[in-house]
């Protein structure tokens, strides 16, 4: 196959995957649109292995076979309360393609330059667009290839450190290095310099220690950052491999690469915005992670948390007409969601209005509270988003709030020293009645009293998620 | 400690303060709970009802009032009570400290401790025990129960084969919570109900109950409800003209009259006069349920009934609560209970009389020798919500300006945003070698058509967003495919392990999408 025809098959590739994207509009025409993306990759690995330029195809395929098996391994075994992990680590493994890639690039340039004309006129592949390539070409390959290996190496240790904090490997309290922000920016001027001295010398050592001041750059970014800002870090790394994917794109010159990677880059960069507008919060000061400085004390909250049992929660869902279910990240902790979706099916069976209000930022991952709702079968049309619903919440009876806390703290409306002042909330207080479903009496991820939990017409439902719903569900009857 | 419940001496009073179902919850509380025999059977509570309930019965007045260290009353104390209120001893009951302050210096110099249930201030955390509150619904009902007795008609109306019956129509004045009590009786009775109160921010509560509120064509600047703690005050007389005016012209249409205005600390206000009374049908009903402060109509003779000359029945009965002993006593009980409960917080039968605790506070008349009425104002201020803010209507040319000035301000962005760009751009077409250049120009456009298209994605089906995007990024596999035939062995190696890592990607990630996304589903 030529060139030609190749570059054709990329140009239906790369429709294939704007169509995929695009495609996530709506629920329905979201299951069309991951074939689209399915059959996009499959076409331009094809294309590619057997186009020009390629070798081993029989190498490549056992890989790729290999690869897939375990990726269809871990896919079909993972909970749907994993998936924030599963997603994080995953963007590792691309990070690290990144740079392995852009490695290469270096070798298979400084081959190419040590041979003379009648040796380059007899490579072919990757290796004969390089030997091609003028001075002034060569310096900007080197550029991009060690873009593209040094956002590699930031999305790979992120990555890492985000899966082993959302998977609770790792403290997810935000801890930094002594030196903070400044040993940060020393390992990125650091790493610009390296740039300098491998563009003049063209060695390998410059690359290596590039690579590792962006390996610790990575690290100390994510851990820097806390657990509750996990959304932002996910589709920011998500971002990151995008890119990585698009500058080793440049330096391989595949158009195919560059399209997707800025696809990729793009749409992860306009997730994370939209998750910093949804918590109110500038997306520098979330990537250098740790809250604002307040401007002064935070109001005192008075009153008492007043607990109640089971039968009371069941009493009053029996009396109410519209239910609104506030889910949160305990909710998927505690496995909860299958228990939900059944009272869910109980009381609209007896008539009731069952809703659920979700936050843009509930849960670890944009969506995942959506994600799990939708594991356990809840059908997505009683699924609404903050905006839809919060002006519900006066004719509301009852709201359940299962293991969500910052969401729903009146505090970012009440108090301006509050550090999540002006973050929009779910309003749930004003509900008739509002029951909490909470472990204990502690504060939540970002460590902020609630003054929810303090309200007259709120009761505090102690105990884990799905113990506490399976108490409830005994007591309301499925008939 | 030991808390118990004397007979009433009042005449027909017939409730207790203690039912053997609010004794079982005092026991829960540490305390050993006792009744004089016979307190409570006119409220249909037997002393074996009572002793089933681990209740000890005390044959005597005197026997129970020694032998208690708590004393719960409904009625406030009378001359012989008092006497043996000794030192040390906790009485809890209606007290009225404003009028009864010869008592209250009395009891204090016995060194005796009160609470008064009529003082629990109102506030959202001592509704429980907010006594005057559950009277006052109990009265409400039975106001139009009394008024349906005396009434010779239906109160719904009907079309009978034996003819037409009009529906009875019912004024309710002053919407308290006996009035919005007595609303919703004579609403679920069929009766078409109009109310009247002066704060005009208690309609929303009056037709929530069903009624109509009757809107007086007057203005003045509205009372703030919150700062006479939810109870109404004063008017002025122009107002009060205008109120009778109204009232006037209701009267022919009206057949029964409930009035339930009370001012805190005042004799209740005269609002149906002789003359409306005169206006009446024969054979309408006026129960008056501010007949003990000396009644809001004209006619009103205290603890009785009358009828008029022209046949209107005025009922001046002032013993509402005690004519429904049984469900009385059960919530007065109950918030007897209530207060018990916050004054014993470790649930160890001991009381700890917290003077800090604004509910507590408030509501203690004479603590430790001395008089402590009347309290300091709460800490928290209570109830009613602040009257919405009208928010102007806008006329259709400002919106018009408003959209043209938003849309003139982000045409002027997006123009200064391309603007920049484009120099970007430019400044980079300007250095950058050809071949770059068609590269970046993919590069420039694929990133402007993601923005474009992620925009549109729903909320809910980020996380699906995501799991997509991270197995396209495995893209990458295309860059490590081109090099894994090189001919250098690390080259090899290099681009096999990530060819691996992104198989593991690509069937990874678009396996996790698919499985989300055949979950959502619709209902």
């Amino acid at each position: 196959m030529d060139l030609g025809f190749t570059t054709a098959v990329y140009v239906v590739a790369a429709i294939l995957f704007i169509l995929s994207l695009g495609g996530l509009s709506g629920q329905e025409s979201a299951k069309r649109a991951v074939w689209y993306g399915i059959f996009g990759m499959g076409l331009a690995v094809l294309a590619t292995v057997i186009g020009p330029g390629a070798g081993l195809w029989q190498l490549t395929a056992v890989l790729v076979a290999i690869g897939g098996l375990i990726g269809y391994q871990l896919a079909s075994k993972v909970e749907m309360t994993q998936m924030p992990e599963l997603v994080a680590g995953m963007h590792a493994l691309v990070g690290l393609a990144a740079v392995f890639v852009g490695f290469n690039a270096h070798f298979e340039l400084a081959n190419v330059l040590t041979m003379d004309d009648t040796a380059k006129k007899a490579l072919d592949g990757f290796a004969a667009l390089l030997a091609k390539k003028s001075g002034a070409e060569i310096n900007i390959l080197r550029v991009e290839a060690s873009l593209g290996i040094w956002i590699g190496a930031v999305t790979f240790t992120g990555s890492v450190i985000a899966y082993g904090k959302l998977s609770g490997k790792v403290t997810s309290a935000a801890t930094k290095l002594p030196g903070g922000h400044l040993l940060n920016a020393t390992a990125a001027i650091s790493s610009v310099a390296c740039l300098v001295w491998y563009l003049t010398s063209g060695a390998l050592l410059p690359l290596v220690i590039l690579t590792i001041l962006a390996l610790f750059i990575g690290y100390h970014l994510i851990m820097g950052i806390g657990g509750a800002d996990m959304p932002v870090v996910v589709s920011m790394l998500n971002s990151y491999s995008g890119w990585a994917a698009a500058a080793i794109g440049f330096s391989l010159g595949n158009d195919l690469l560059i399209v997707v990677g800025a696809l990729v880059g793009s749409s992860g960069a306009i997730l994370s915005y939209i998750m910093c507008k949804a918590m109110n919060r500038s997306f520098v000061s979330v990537i250098l992670g740790g809250f604002g400085g307040t401007a002064g004390p935070q109001m005192e909250v008075e009153g008492e948390q007043i607990a109640i049992d089971a039968d009371g929660v069941a009493a009053a869902l029996d009396d109410a007409e519209s239910i609104v279910i506030i889910p949160g990240y305990g909710m998927a902790v505690a496995q909860a969601q299958q228990n939900v979706a059944e009272l869910t099916r109980r009381l609209r069976a007896k008539g009731k209005t069952v809703r659920f209000a979700i936050h843009p930022v509930a849960g670890r991952l944009p969506g995942h509270m959506n994600v799990l709702l939708a594991e356990a079968k809840v059908p997505y049309d009683i699924v609404l988003e903050m905006d839809e619903i919060n002006d519900d919440f006066p004719s509301t009876d009852v709201a359940i709030v299962i293991g969500s806390n910052d969401i729903v703290n009146p505090a970012a409306q009440d108090d301006p020293n509050s550090p999540i002042a002006g973050m929009p909330v779910l309003e749930c207080w004003k509900a008739k009645q509002v029951f909490v479903s909470k472990r204990g009496q502690g504060t939540g991820y970002s460590g902020i009293e609630n003054p929810l939990f303090f309200k007259e017409n709120t009761r505090m439902f102690y105990g884990d998620a799905k113990a506490s719903l399976d108490q409830l569900l005994t007591l309301i009857s499925s008939s | 400690m030991i808390i118990g419940a004397p007979k009433e001496i009042a005449v027909d009073e017939k409730r207790v303060a203690m039912t053997p179902d609010s004794a079982t919850q005092l026991q829960k509380l540490g305390y050993d709970c006792l009744v004089q025999s016979g307190a409570g059977v006119d409220a249909g509570f037997s002393d074996a009802a009572y002793e089933q309930a681990g209740v000890k019965i005390a044959k005597t007045v005197e026997e129970l009032w020694r032998a208690s260290d708590i004393i719960t009353k409904v009625r406030p104390p009378e001359a012989t009570e008092v006497k043996l209120l000794t030192k040390g001893k906790l009485l809890i009951s209606f007290f009225y400290p404003a009028q009864n302050t010869d008592q209250m210096a009395l009891i204090a110099k016995q060194n005796a401790d009160v609470i008064a249930m009529d003082m629990v201030p109102r506030i959202s955390r001592a509704q429980k025990m907010d006594a005057l509150s559950s009277m006052a619904n109990i009265a409400g009902y039975r106001a139009v129960i009394e008024a349906g007795n005396n009434f010779g008609r239906f109160f719904t109306g009907q079309i009978t084969a034996a003819g037409k019956v009009p529906p009875a129509k019912v004024l309710v004045v002053g919407a308290g919570v006996a009035g919005l009590a007595a609303i919703g009786t004579a609403t679920s009775l069929g009766a078409i109900t109009y109310a009247f109160d002066v704060r005009p921010e208690v309609a929303e509560q009056i037709e929530s109950m069903g009624a109509e509120f009757v809107y007086l064509d007057f203005e003045e600047a509205q009372q703030d409800g919150a700062a006479t703690g939810g109870y109404a005050a004063p008017s002025s007389p122009e107002f009060r003209e205008k109120q009778l005016e109204k009232f006037r012209e209701l009267a022919p249409e009206i057949d029964i009259v409930i009035t339930t205005a009370l001012i805190p600390g005042r004799d209740a206000p005269k609002l149906w006069l002789a003359d409306m009374v005169a206006a009446m049908k024969p054979g309408s009903v006026v129960v008056d349920l501010a007949a003990e402060r000396g009644g809001n109509c004209d006619l009103t003779v205290p603890n009785e009934k009358t009828i008029t000359e022209n046949g209107v029945t005025v009922v001046g009965y002032t013993d509402f609560p005690s004519r429904m002993a049984a469900q009385s006593s059960t919530l007065y009980a109950t918030n007897i209970r209530h207060m018990m409960a916050d004054l014993t917080p470790d649930k160890n039968g001991q009381t700890f009389h917290n003077m800090e605790d604004d509910v507590i506070r408030g509501a203690t008349v004479t603590h430790g020798g001395s008089v402590t009425f009347p309290p300091p104002a709460p800490k928290v201020q209570a109830i009613a919500a602040k009257p919405k803010e009208k928010v102007p209507e806008r006329s259709a040319e400002e919106i018009r300006a408003d959209e043209i000035a938003a849309f003139k301000q982000a045409t002027k962005n997006q123009v200064l945003l391309l603007t920049i760009g484009g120099a970007l751009l430019l400044a980079v077409g300007a250095y950058a070698p050809a071949s770059f250049m068609q590269h970046f120009i993919v590069f420039v456009l694929s990133v402007f058509v993601g923005f474009q298209v992620i925009w549109n994605v729903s909320h809910s089906l980020h996380t699906p967003l995501m799991a997509v995007t991270n197995a396209i990024s495995s893209i990458i596999i295309l860059g490590a495919i081109l090099q894994i035939g090189s001919s250098s062995f690390l080259v090899t190696v290099l681009a096999a392990i990530s060819v691996f890592f992104a198989g593991i990607n690509i069937f990874g990630g678009f396996l996790v999408t698919r499985r989300m996304l055949a979950m959502f589903q619709k209902s």
